[in-house]
Parts: structure tokens; C-alpha cells; sequence
């Protein structure tokens, strides 16, 4: 089984990309399970179209400790596994401890069983990891490999670089390892270069560019991944393609995150004056 | 001075004649040495519990208000509610989702059912993590039930003992001013940093109203809600103890214009001191007073007098260590100790300051060792070293002298028997007499010799 986590931006498109690869990788034939990992819960609802479930964290607070994996798993496209942590309203009490608790009592209930017969799960991060709780999924004996979604703006750089200082920080306690960067377009100027530079630069690769298209906006508003709602558009194809070239990867590599000034210069070489 | 246990800590241990005096407190205490003090959360409740009529609870998990239950037995002539401890009882689930429904559910409930005349709320570790609205909380349900309800910012976390005392001291600011003055005379005072954990208060309070002083409230010993909300009326604190209670003083003289006077009421000379203190402060007013205040004094010592020179020609000779949690009560001690012809070879404090610590100084001998935030292991070392009869501490020393085959006074919250006055003055060389001239330490000799440094 891969444990797999994916970072990012907030607002850059993870939890998109994240279940469009899972419908890539569960046509395919394979079983995923994916762990939203974000108070709002919304990791997981084009896999399940839209389909409200209860989060992890509301059934603990409902029902005490009682709680059956069956309350909070719910099988989505091409039966993919869905969980959601949750967590509290915005502006009061401590997500980052509701993420912690979730993940442990997934693994108390035995949701990561060989029984299940898992070949993936991903976790689906909230963009900033603020503090210790939103980075338990890359510890120790967690999630081993790590996607970057990533643009050309200079912002989700910087992110993406910050992300990197944590993977850093893991990867010397624990075995987690970066597997690449995910670019999700935004049509900025020499773009895939640029990214491909960056990722060079960091030690690790660009695993896939996503060009951007407004069949990923349509599927969303019919909850759906682009692979089920348009599944001969080019842009289910380009899903594909990233699901596989993720199951092919054998590059997992400790990231080397640039120095600031490194980081503004990369951008004047390719984004302002490429 | 000779060896220490910790490199460390030499700064905050002075021999009195070795070079001039600096001594360095009021910060963290040293990492794996045992600190003797508690946390802010802890130094808060010490001081606003024994507010009798209030309602105490602790928003947090049980652990934090369960091992400070009662913690020191403070006395109430009256209501007993402070002597029970509320929790809100936080568990994960209020940890993630946000606590502040529950503690309002808490309060709710607790205020219908023992209908307090006010509240006290107090702040733990995790609630200073999730952000729980405590003051909003506490607003909502003054608003809704019409009782003062107050938070207290104690998160424990945030540092020393002495962050609580001010955490307290703030919350009681929040009361003081809210209820009327009127009928209070003229000559009368608020009575600071008393806690009344054996009676001391109730012995303070008979001589001022014996000489015909008001004592508006008692802050907080034997307190009352409505008492502390109207003693900005008041002509005077009297603030005793050296941390605790002084910035309320302070803020006091600043908003309402209420001066105060720092004094003791442990010993003869201090007792007598803070009485024609007061006599001196109201002489304008009522100009009988300092007459009254002698008349007193002389009365309480001709009848103590004869007692305490039988017991003194016992212990003339004998040497002292003072390890207290407060500095003011330690120079007390020093006086007290010298009047029964002790020698004080050792005292330090928890939490005492620059300038309690320069006074102890100057009132103490040469010789005598003064220290700051000691911890067992350089306790002992240093009452081997100085040669002690007898070590006046608190609940955690008494084993460390018992091992050392010391004698050794409770005089802290935990005693059950009070200490003020003039009549506290004798039922404590009493207990000292009984202590250092016990026939068990033919049995328990002292233990000898020192220890090796340790490089912490």
C-alpha cells in the first residue's frame, strides 16, 4: 500500500486534482482509499457526488467513542474509500488536534488493514500547514510520499517551498519523501519551464503539467471528478496520464528548499523577463 | 561559599559578607531541579478561592481544578462554596470543537443550582491553546443571570506563580467598584493578602475593631463578593504578603485614590508596627487612635511576655532556616526568630523580588545565607553546610528536614493553627520549643556532610 499526501496553496486546486487522480487511478483497476484532512470536508465530494457524509470528528462528538469505520467511510467512484476527518466551525476550538485524533482513530479502527486491501491512500491536506496537528500525516509512519499542486504565481512558489522545509524536517525523524511537483496551470507566462526549473532546483521532478480547462469548473458544479462527468474530454486524458505517471514514480527524494532570494530569481529569469 | 549543588543557581544564592550583595530572581526556574513553586494557574486560584461566596470554576480538564481542591483549607465564617472545585471537565472533543457551549452549560447550571453572589472563571493551559471566548462567555451569562462573572486570565503555561497573582489581582480590579460606598466610615480599611487559612484574619481584624477601625473587606480571607465590590470605599488597604495582593493596591491607589500601607502580622514587633501604622494613618481623623493602638499592644504583650522568656532561654542559641513562599513573610520570620534568640542561618522565599531580597539582607546577620527559588537538593546542601536546628517551611521542606534529621515548622497554607498576632506569636514559639527541643532527635541524629557539584 502507498501512503501518499497531498500539499499545496490553499485555493490551488489540491482537493481537484487529488480525486480526479483517484478516479484516474481507481479506473485503472486500483483500490484508494482518500482521508480528507480539512474542517471543511469537501475532499471528497466529486468522488461521492456531492453526497454529504458524516466526518470523522462529528460522528466521535455524536456518538462518543463507539464509532464503527462503516459510520464514516463511504464508497465513492469506481469504489473508492472516503473518510473525512472534519473539524470544528471556523474561529473556535483547535483543528489542527481534530486532524490528530481523526488520523489515530483511523488507524485504531483498522482502516489502513491489509484486510482492506488498499493499493492507496492519499491524504488530502488543508493548504496551510499552521501548525503541528495539520502535519500529522507526514509523520512518522504515515504518508511516505508527497505531491506537491503547485503554479507559475509566485505565492503557491513560495508555499510549495515552505512545504518543502517541512518535508525537510519529517523526512530526518521519519521515511517521508517528496515524489514531485503537480503543476496546475494558471496560464502564467513560460509556466511548465519555469516549474520544471524550480522543481530541479528543489532536487525532485515535475511530475505532471496540467493544463488548465473549464471542464474541470463543469464537473465540480455537477460534482463530479472530469473522468466520470466528460470521460472523452482531453482533460480526463490528462488525468490519466497524471495518475499514472504517480504510480509509475520511483523518484522520492529529500527536498533541497531555496533560499528566498534563490526563489525571486528563478521567478525574474522565467515569469517577468522569460 | 562552598559547593553547590547547581553551577547554575549561583547567582541566586548569597552568603551575607561574601562581597556585595546581588541576587538574582524573578525568573525561570532551573530546568530538572524541582522548582518548590506552582504554575499561574495555580497562583491564581491560591488567592481568589477563598472568596467564600463565589462560585469557583476551572474551565479545563479535571486534572487542574481537582489537585487544587481546597488546596488550602481557607476558613469562611460563613458560606462553604469556595471549598468545593468545579471543572468543566475538557476533553477532546471540546478541544477540537471549541469549549465555550459547555462552559456555558457549566455555569449555567452551577449558578441555578448554589445561586453564588459572583463568579470566578479561570483560564488552564488548553483553553489558552483553543482560544476559547472566555470573557464573552462570562459577559453572556453576568448579563443573563445578574451576578458579577469574572474571567481570570490564569492560563498556566504563561509563567511563574507570580503571572497568577497578577492574573488574580486583575480579576479582583474587575469587581472592586461596582457596589456602593455609602455608610463607610471615615477610619476604615481593606485587609490585602490575608487568606485566613487557619484564622489569622478573624485575630487581625478583632484588634482593628477593638481599636474602632472598619474593616470594609477582607481580600480575599473570608472575602464576600459584595464586600470586595465596594472596598474602593475604603481609607486604607493594609496589604500584607509580598507578591499576592500589592498591584491590586497599586491599581487601587491609582483609580480610586485608595493609599496603602505594606505591613505583617507575624511577630510581636511587626503586629505591633502595623497597628500604630494605622493608628498613625487615621491620628487626623480620629485623633484617639495611636492612644488606642499602644493601649492595645500593651495589653496583648504583658500578658505574653512572661511566657515567651521561659521558652527563649531554651532556644537562645539555636540556628534557624526560613524557606517561605513569599519574601514578606520571611522578614517577619527573622524578626520573630530573633526575639526567641534563634539565629536565622538561612532564609530565601519563592517568589520574592529585588528589593524584598535587598531588605532581607539588611535585616539578617552575617553569615547568613540568602536565596532565591531553591529546589531539595541545594536545600539540603545548604542546611548541612550552615548547621541548622530547625527549618519554618512549607508542606514540600517538611520531608527534606525530617531526612536530614532537622526539626521543622509548618508555616505555610497547609497549618492548621493560626500564626497571627500577638497570640499567634505564642502558640509559635510553642510549637518551636516542642520541635527543636524534642526528645526524637536522640533517636533521628542529623545527617553530615556535603555533596558534590553538580554542572547543570
Amino acid at each position: 500500500m502507498r501512503k501518499v499526501a497531498i500539499y499545496g496553496k490553499g485555493g490551488i486546486g489540491k482537493s481537484t486534482t487529488t480525486q480526479n487522480t483517484v478516479a484516474g487511478l481507481a479506473e485503472a483497476g486500483k483500490k484508494v482509499m482518500v482521508v480528507g484532512c480539512d474542517p471543511k470536508a469537501d475532499s471528497t465530494r466529486l468522488l461521492l457526488g456531492g453526497l454529504a457524509q458524516k466526518s470523522v470528528l462529528d460522528t466521535l462528538r455524536d456518538e462518543g467513542e463507539d464509532v464503527e469505520l462503516e459510520d464514516v467511510a463511504k464508497a465513492g467512484f469506481g469504489e473508492a474509500v472516503c473518510v473525512e476527518s472534519g473539524g470544528p466551525e471556523p474561529g473556535v476550538g483547535c483543528a489542527g488536534r481534530g486532524i490528530i485524533t481523526s488520523i489515530n482513530l483511523l488507524e485504531a479502527l483498522g482502516a489502513y488493514e491489509d484486510d482492506k486491501e488498499l493499493d492507496y491512500v492519499f491524504y488530502d491536506v488543508l493548504g496551510d500547514v499552521v501548525c503541528g496537528g495539520f502535519a500529522m500525516p507526514i509523520r512518522e509512519g504515515k504518508a511516505q510520499e508527497i505531491y506537491i499542486v503547485v503554479s507559475g504565481e509566485m505565492m503557491a512558489m513560495y508555499a510549495a517551498n515552505n512545504i518543502c522545509k517541512g518535508i525537510q524536517k519529517y523526512a530526518r525523524s521519519g521515511g517521508v519523501r517528496l515524489g514531485g511537483l503537480i503543476c496546475n496551470s494558471r496560464k502564467v507566462d513560460n509556466e511548465e519551464e519555469m516549474i520544471r526549473a524550480f522543481a530541479e532546483k528543489l532536487g525532485t521532478q515535475m511530475l505532471y503539467f496540467l493544463p488548465r480547462d473549464n471542464v474541470v469548473q463543469k464537473a465540480e458544479i455537477h460534482r463530479k471528478t472530469v473522468i466520470d462527468y466528460a470521460p472523452e474530454h482531453p482533460q480526463a486524458g490528462h488525468y490519466r496520464n497524471l495518475a499514472r505517471a504517480m504510480d509509475e514514480n520511483d523518484m522520492f527524494v529529500i527536498p533541497k528548499p531555496l533560499p528566498i532570494p534563490e526563489l525571486e530569481k528563478l521567478l525574474m529569469d522565467y515569469g517577468l523577463f522569460g | 561559599m562552598t559547593a553547590l549543588p547547581f553551577e547554575a543557581r549561583r547567582d541566586q544564592v548569597h552568603r551575607k559578607g561574601d562581597g556585595a550583595f546581588r541576587l538574582a530572581c524573578d525568573r525561570e526556574s532551573l530546568a530538572g531541579a524541582v522548582s518548590q513553586r506552582a504554575c499561574v494557574f495555580c497562583g491564581a486560584r491560591v488567592v481568589l478561592y477563598p472568596v467564600a461566596d463565589a462560585l469557583h470554576l476551572v474551565h479545563g480538564p479535571v486534572g487542574c481544578a481537582a489537585y487544587t481542591w481546597d488546596i488550602r483549607g481557607a476558613l469562611s465564617s460563613g458560606p462553604q462554596l469556595h471549598r468545593l472545585s468545579f471543572s468543566t471537565d475538557l476533553r477532546e472533543r471540546e478541544v477540537i470543537f471549541g469549549g465555550e457551549e459547555k462552559l456555558y452549560r457549566a455555569l449555567t447550571e452551577l449558578i441555578d443550582r448554589h445561586r453564588p453572589a459572583g463568579a470566578f472563571v479561570y483560564s488552564t493551559c488548553v483553553v489558552g491553546l483553543i482560544g476559547d471566548d472566555l470573557g464573552g462567555v462570562c459577559k453572556r451569562v453576568a448579563a443573563e443571570q445578574g451576578i458579577p462573572v469574572i474571567p481570570v486570565r490564569s492560563e498556566g503555561f504563561q509563567g511563574t506563580k507570580r503571572a497568577g497573582y497578577a492574573a488574580a489581582c486583575e480579576a479582583l480590579f474587575r469587581l472592586v467598584g461596582t457596589g456602593p460606598t455609602d455608610g463607610i466610615s471615615p477610619v476604615s480599611v481593606n485587609i490585602l493578602g490575608d487568606f485566613n487559612l487557619a484564622g489569622e484574619l478573624w485575630i487581625v481584624r478583632s484588634y482593628l475593631e477593638r481599636m474602632g477601625v472598619e474593616v470594609v473587606a477582607n481580600l480575599t480571607g473570608d472575602g464576600r463578593v459584595a464586600h470586595i465590590a465596594r472596598c474602593h470605599g475604603a481609607a486604607l488597604n493594609l496589604v500584607q504578603c509580598s507578591g499576592a495582593t500589592l498591584a491590586l493596591a497599586r491599581r487601587m491607589e491609582e483609580a480610586y485614590g485608595v493609599p496603602f500601607r505594606r505591613v505583617s502580622y507575624f511577630g510581636v514587633d511587626d503586629m505591633a508596627e502595623a497597628l500604630y501604622a494605622v493608628g498613625e494613618h487615621f491620628a487626623d481623623r480620629d485623633p484617639g487612635l495611636p492612644g488606642r493602638a499602644r493601649e492595645l499592644v500593651r495589653g496583648e504583650l504583658s500578658a505574653l511576655e512572661p511566657r515567651l522568656r521561659s521558652i527563649r532561654a531554651d532556644l537562645e542559641g539555636r540556628r534557624v532556616a526560613i524557606y517561605v513562599g513569599g519574601a514578606f513573610k520571611a522578614f517577619s520570620l527573622v524578626k520573630a526568630f530573633r526575639l526567641l534568640g534563634m539565629r536565622t542561618v538561612i532564609v530565601g522565599s519563592q517568589t520574592g523580588t529585588a528589593e524584598d531580597y535587598r531588605e532581607l539582607h539588611e535585616i539578617t546577620d552575617p553569615g547568613t545565607v540568602i536565596v532565591d527559588d531553591t529546589n531539595p537538593l541545594e536545600l539540603s546542601a545548604l542546611l548541612l553546610e550552615q548547621g541548622t536546628d530547625l527549618l519554618v517551611g512549607g508542606v514540600k521542606e517538611r520531608p527534606i528536614a525530617y531526612k536530614l534529621g532537622i526539626g521543622f515548622c509548618d508555616h505555610n497554607h497547609e497549618r492548621k493553627l493560626p500564626l497571627a498576632g500577638f497570640e499567634g506569636m505564642l502558640r509559635f514559639a510553642e510549637e518551636v520549643h516542642r520541635t527543636v527541643t524534642s526528645p526524637v532527635w536522640r533517636f533521628a541524629p542529623r545527617r553530615t556532610g556535603t555533596r558534590e557539584v553538580c554542572h547543570a
